[in-house]
């Protein structure tokens, strides 16, 4: 850790992330990183699967942060500690389907993760499906809803880039494209759902 | 009627309150009377939000990655940048050639099996070799159990050079002249007056020369006329310019067989001087039941070899040959028939001297020690050099 970068408690991290601090969150993930990658590299994993593992589980935690749903009952350390845990049993017992002789010994630790994974992980699906009714919807409803809403870019911009004479044609495009995107979206939640 | 996309902008400015507020109070009192309106609000705001997460997602994702690219950056600087510092040259690193890698990490992979392996294969072998010598000791049981007689020389000179010095520090005298005493040493005896002699095969196998010592310590050379491996028997004749003839032979050779049970002796040397020994004719077939040779209940020791066999009358019945190491005092002589039939043949073959084998007995009647005073000069020292 270098000299003049300020450090946090769990609380101010928390805070700090809460409000978009970058430099936070940037100092939130070099601080636990070795732990987790020491984790996996013990429980026959590579440096890149760790490095996989351990931004899915910053991603959890920094949704919920920003989200303001977390209830943080331990350290900030611990839970990502049995998240990242929890993420690679997974993945290694999907990788292997051999999860009997795992470095698994360790007390259960009551923070929260489980709940939280699988919360995350209906989000990931819907995400998931959410691409992909992107990737069908076809130009140029794509580039428009994913510069408004992914990029954020103003409407004013979007209309400059792509050629509308006017905002309020730009914003009628949008919300017909928007349509078409809920048709693509819902039939396909819909289906996912009723299996 | 308004289109979905209208609604949609409807929603839209509603979301971001850009309603007037008549417009609004309208809207809200619309979705709360009629669910299928206030449905497609519910996927509206559900679409948008999730638009929104899916952004959000996505640009936390190039945070993330990008945190962890300075990570990998700053920890490959500070690799490099540790060494600048202290100046330290990097360690020689071995090469290793790829091969050499690929081995090296198959041997970490298998070394436990590949110890296996190699243990069973040397179990395997010595299991394999001890097998075989089993049975082959199983296949010829009793070979082992025959000696043949003729004697080791070399053994018994290291003995004798050891007397010679003792003796010479005793009365302090010139030390002896030193005769090559040759390697191997066995018994023989004469055939024919002119200068044929008997003995076993095996004491004259592999002979570079031979050499003839009598009783009284005349010396001949001698050289192989004949050998017959299967009987053990060979035929030698002296070819010394000094040799005079034996004179007229006192026994004479057995043409039948032998009688169970009849007192025989035979003269031989298995050591520097003549020996006697006694005993009876114990069966009519030898080792193994090899209708050749007699068994007979004489003590015979190395040395023996091709010494004659003779009944009480003096008839030579047989040639010793050898004995067997399990078996208390049976030793084994070829019979003198087939010696007979061998000198018949090579009579008949008409090769060189002919064999004028002598047909009376002059010792018949007399007593032992008379026969042997008689026997004694016939009988001879064969001595084998390689």
């Amino acid at each position: 850790m270098g000299k003049g970068v300020p450090s946090y408690t769990d609380e101010e991290f928390v805070a700090a992330i809460r409000h978009g601090d970058d430099r936070a969150l940037a100092q939130l993930y070099r601080l636990h990183y070795p732990m987790v990658s020491h984790y996996v590299l013990q429980n026959s994993g590579t440096e890149d699967e760790a490095k996989d593992v351990y931004q899915e589980g910053v991603m959890v935690f920094y949704e919920k942060v920003r989200d303001g749903s977390l209830e943080l009952s331990c350290q900030i350390k611990t839970y990502l500690y049995a998240v990242c845990r929890r993420l690679w049993l997974k993945r290694l017992s999907e990788k292997t389907r051999f999860s009997g002789r795992l470095d698994d010994h360790e007390p259960f630790l009551e923070t929260g993760a489980e709940a939280d994974l699988a919360a995350a992980e209906e989000r990931d699906q819907q995400f998931a499906l959410m691409g992909e009714a992107l990737d069908r919807i076809g130009e140029p409803c794509r580039s428009l809803l994913e510069g408004f809403y992914l990029l954020d870019k103003s409407m004013q911009q979007l209309t400059a880039e792509f050629g509308y004479t006017n905002p309020d044609n730009a914003k009628n495009q949008k919300y017909k494209c928007l349509v078409r995107l809920k048709k693509l979206f819902f039939t396909h939640y819909k289906e996912e759902e009723s299996f | 009627m308004k289109t979905e996309a209208d609604y949609y902008a409807l929603f839209d400015a509603y979301q971001q309150g850009g309603l007037p507020a008549t417009e609004r109070a309208d809207l809200e009192r619309r979705l709360a009377a009629d669910p299928a309106f206030a449905r497609q609000y519910a996927d509206f705001a559900a679409l948008t939000t999730t638009l929104h997460a899916y952004g959000e997602r996505l640009s936390t994702r190039r945070k993330l990655h990008a945190i962890q690219a300075d990570m990998d950056a700053e920890a490959a600087v500070r690799q490099t940048g540790e060494t600048l510092q202290t100046s330290i040259p990097t360690m020689p690193t071995v090469y290793i050639s790829p091969v050499e890698r690929k081995l090296r990490q198959f041997w970490g992979a298998h070394r436990a099996t590949m110890m296996v392996a190699a243990s069973v294969a040397v179990m395997a072998v010595f299991t394999t070799l001890l097998g075989l010598e089993w049975w082959r000791a199983a296949q010829r049981p009793s070979l082992y159990g025959y000696t043949v007689l003729r004697r080791e020389v070399e053994r018994i000179k290291r003995n004798q050079r050891a007397m010679n010095k003792a003796i010479q520090q005793v009365d302090g005298s010139k030390p002896v002249i030193d005769l090559n005493p040759g390697k191997f040493s066995g018994t023989g005896f004469a055939l024919t007056a002119d200068g044929y002699l008997v003995t076993s095969y095996h004491v004259i196998q592999g002979a570079d020369s031979l050499l003839i010592e009598s009783h009284d310590r005349q010396r001949y050379r001698a050289e192989t006329v004949f050998t017959d491996v299967a009987r053990d028997l060979a035929i030698l004749r002296i070819n010394d310019r000094k040799f005079a003839g034996f004179g007229r032979l006192p026994y004479s050779f057995k043409r039948g067989a032998a009688d169970l049970g009849e007192k025989v002796y035979t003269l031989g040397y298995p050591r520097e001087d003549l020996v006697f020994n006694d005993g009876s004719l114990s069966a009519r077939s030898g080792f193994e039941g090899d209708t050749a040779f007699y068994q007979i209940s004489i003590p015979v020791n190395p040395g023996n070899s091709g010494g004659p066999l003779l009944d009480d009358r003096g008839n030579l019945i047989g040639i010793i040959s050898g004995r067997q190491m399990d078996m208390q005092s049976a030793a084994f002589a070829t019979k003198s028939s087939y010696l007979m039939r061998l000198v018949d043949s090579l009579a008949a073959a008409g090769s060189g001297q002919p064999y004028n084998v002598p047909r009376t007995n002059l010792l018949t009647g007399t007593s032992r020690p008379k026969q042997i005073r008689k026997l004694q000069d016939y009988v001879f020292v064969v001595k084998v050099y390689e």
